[in-house]
């Protein structure tokens, strides 16, 4: 089989893998080889469904002896097969990074053979990268399931990144659906990576010439919409990895519907607007100081499809508002529907020298189309008055406009409901600077 | 009122500054050549690039100061923005008074313009690391065209030379008739033109669809999304990239 089809096949195999960030690491190129990281990470084009590409992502193999029913490449499944050798990939990469088409490698693979075979052939292909090729840019790999820890130890310290995906948010999922994995056989490896990078962080303290461990850290995934489990489930999940494993990041993949089971739900479309969502609510635990718990309850347990969840939570919570931009501490002014960390910084830093206005509200990046309500400015207040909830609750959504009083909540509803898609638009921008 | 005209170059927006100081002017703007206009009230000011003058100046803002200050007003320059040459000299009057303080009095409308400039540049610098393509040609050199809004290539050139120290490469800026050539671990930025038909290396070519068929594989059909595409990555940055179309027109592979 020709590189080319190989590539068609382990390329297109790999792309419900969401992560695909070049983050974290600041590796050095060393003895005139090729290649260093960069910290912040580097997209290198945005693929016709707008997702960054940063790293060469493919699959080792797509042969699978598991058989997980939402997967196109389960053991079931009649689909083209290949498996790359290792110097195949070692070359592929180089040369798109000399180019310059990408920041480095993903590395992630079906069960091929049995975890350990996997784990091994991944293994070789680092090495091959690291020392055959001097090759210093960014590797992440997908540790496999159920292989031997110590394979995954190797690997850690040739890689900048390694990731053991989650899949679905409740072991009752992974039995209905992944019938060979279970929670035990995920948690373990996420743990014993965990471990290895802060025993190695404690070690470098000591020896500098520590052998790093995966020092971008570790990410996971998790498919939202494949089971009946609820946003607040998946956002406790999601902030207890981060919490437990000091996880950089937890990726949500829409369900894509490609295969067809009784067990698997049928939609047309995958659930965009939810993963957006919990995109939105994700951001709000790690930079804005939320906890799922303030999002979302039992009697809520979902996330408002309408409203970004900040704004929704500030609306259940209208008794903290107004804040003064002018006295108003960090905090306070990051969880205000409209100002972000850039803006809420912004106003930090200036408010030092001079009072701030309205004006400079806006310039300095402030939403004030939707903060206005929720703020005051030198002692000023711009919002509509006499708003309930519920009238600001329609002031808020965007894309609506008000045309008159007699307009009933129920038609807007609908509309919202008929065409979710042309409301994401706006606050997609939002999820990838991460201000809202 | 006054304009000072500079010759476009760094070291002339900065003589212009200096000269103010000693002239005891209030300059009204301070422009670069290209960008005059015939005003009735206006009194234009032509002003020699001294060397000497503009290293002063540098010095100064660096010490009296910050060497953010420093780095700021490089990139507003190299925005190459009408106002560029206004905003420095207003920055750098608030910038005396205030010391290292001014870069946090960003609700200061000149302050919040440099910075902005700043931005803009800074943004498109970054952009531009992930956005060049390199062409393998038959010599054995990676060559790679930009048109860049600003005048980037020499923040991006550091970049290039960490990370290939091997590699012979060249950054052409084609709207400005600049490149960055690396050899030998050596770098440096030259006006450089050329157009016409470049040739490519055999492998080149293969790699080339590699990457493109690779590229449109990897998009999900159910999620397509050209706007989130395009706000990512604007088209006018598309006719220099191989996975899009208008590339190919600049190379004629045998
Ligand atoms: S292990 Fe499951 S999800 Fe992974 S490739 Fe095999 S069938 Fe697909």
């Amino acid at each position: 089989m020709d590189l080319h089809t190989k590539l068609k096949i382990l390329g297109a195999a790999a792309k419900y893998d969401v992560s695909c960030s070049s983050s974290g690491s600041s590796r050095k190129n060393t003895n005139g080889g090729l290649g260093n990281a960069s910290l912040p990470g580097i997209c290198h084009s945005w693929s016709d469904d707008g997702r960054c590409i940063s790293l060469l992502k493919v699959l080792l193999s797509n042969c699978c002896v598991y058989n997980c029913l939402y997967c196109v490449n389960r053991a079931a499944s009649d689909t083209p097969r290949a498996t790359f050798t290792p110097d195949q990939i070692a070359q592929l990469t180089v040369n798109f990074y000399k180019r310059n088409y990408i920041e480095g490698l993903f590395l992630s693979s079906a069960v091929y053979k049995n975890p350990d075979y996997t784990m091994e052939l991944m293994l070789s292909t680092v090495i091959k990268l690291r020392k055959e090729y001097c090759f210093n840019g960014y590797i992440h790999v997908k540790a496999i399931p159920g292989a031997d820890p110590l394979l995954i130890d190797e690997t850690g310290k040739y890689v900048d990144r390694m990731s053991v995906n989650i899949e679905l948010p409740s072991n009752q999922g992974l039995k209905l659906l992944a019938p060979q994995k279970n929670k035990d056989s995920i948690i373990k490896p996420m743990e014993f990576i965990y471990n290895r990078i802060l025993q190695t962080r404690e070690e470098k303290k000591l020896f500098r010439s520590t052998p790093s461990f995966a020092p971008a850290g570790q990410t996971t995934q998790l498919i939202v919409g494949a089971t009946m489990d609820h946003d607040l489930k998946i956002l406790h999940l999601s902030e207890s990895l981060y919490k437990r494993f000091s996880l950089k990041r937890v990726y949500y993949s829409a369900y894509v519907p490609v295969t067809r089971h009784p067990s698997l739900p049928i939609i047309a479309n995958p659930p965009l607007l939810r993963e957006h969502r919990l995109y939105q609510a994700d951001w709000l635990l790690r930079f804005y100081g939320f906890t799922a718990g303030e999002l979302l309850d039992e009697k809520h347990p979902n996330l408002d499809t309408e409203l970004d969840p900040k704004s929704s939570w500030a609306l259940r919570n209208l008794d903290l508002f107004p804040v003064e931009v002018n006295t108003a501490d960090y905090e306070a002014l990051v969880r205000v529907p409209g100002i972000g960390v850039k803006s809420a910084k912004r106003i930090i830093t200036a408010r030092k020298h001079h009072m701030i206005d309205y004006e400079t509200l806006k310039r300095f990046g402030v939403v004030v189309k939707r903060a206005r309500h929720f703020i005051t400015c030198r002692g000023k207040y711009y919002g509509e008055r006499n708003t309930g909830g519920t009238d600001l609750r329609y002031l808020l959504i965007p894309g609506t406009v008000r045309k008159n009083k007699t307009t009933t909540p129920g038609e807007q509803l609908t509309l919202q409901a008929l065409y979710p898609h042309a409301f994401t638009g706006i606050d997609i921008f939002t999820t990838i600077t991460g201000e809202m | 009122m006054i304009y000072y005209i500079y010759d476009g170059s760094f070291e002339g927006m900065l003589t212009a500054v200096y000269e103010s100081y000693i002239r005891h002017e209030c300059p009204e703007k301070i422009l670069k050549g290209d960008c005059l206009q015939d005003n009735l009230f206006v009194e234009y000011v032509f002003i020699d690039t001294d060397e000497q003058k503009a290293k002063t100046l540098y010095d100064a803002v660096k010490k009296k100061i910050s060497p953010g200050a420093v780095k700021c007003i490089l990139y507003a320059y190299l925005s190459e923005d009408k106002e560029a040459g206004t905003a420095v000299y207003q920055y750098l009057k608030l910038g005396w008074k205030m010391g290292k303080q001014v870069d946090s009095a960003i609700a200061h409308p000149w302050v919040f313009q440099i910075h902005t400039l700043y931005n803009k540049v800074r943004g498109e610098a970054g952009r531009m690391l992930g956005l060049i393509r390199f062409n393998l040609l038959r010599n054995g050199i990676y060559y790679a065209s930009i048109e860049p809004d600003h005048n980037i290539l020499s923040i991006i050139a550091h970049h290039f030379k960490q990370r290939m120290p091997r590699q012979d490469w060249i950054i052409h800026d084609v709207k400005r008739d600049l490149a960055a050539v690396c050899h030998d671990h050596q770098c440096i930025i030259i006006p450089f033109e050329f157009d016409g038909p470049l040739p490519l290396d055999q492998q080149e070519i293969d790699y080339q669809s590699l990457w493109k068929e690779y590229f449109k594989d990897i998009a999900i059909k159910s999620r397509i999304n050209p706007k989130l595409q395009r706000q990512n990555m604007p088209l006018r940055y598309w006719k220099h990239l191989v996975e899009k179309p208008g590339a190919a027109k600049y190379f004629y592979p045998k």
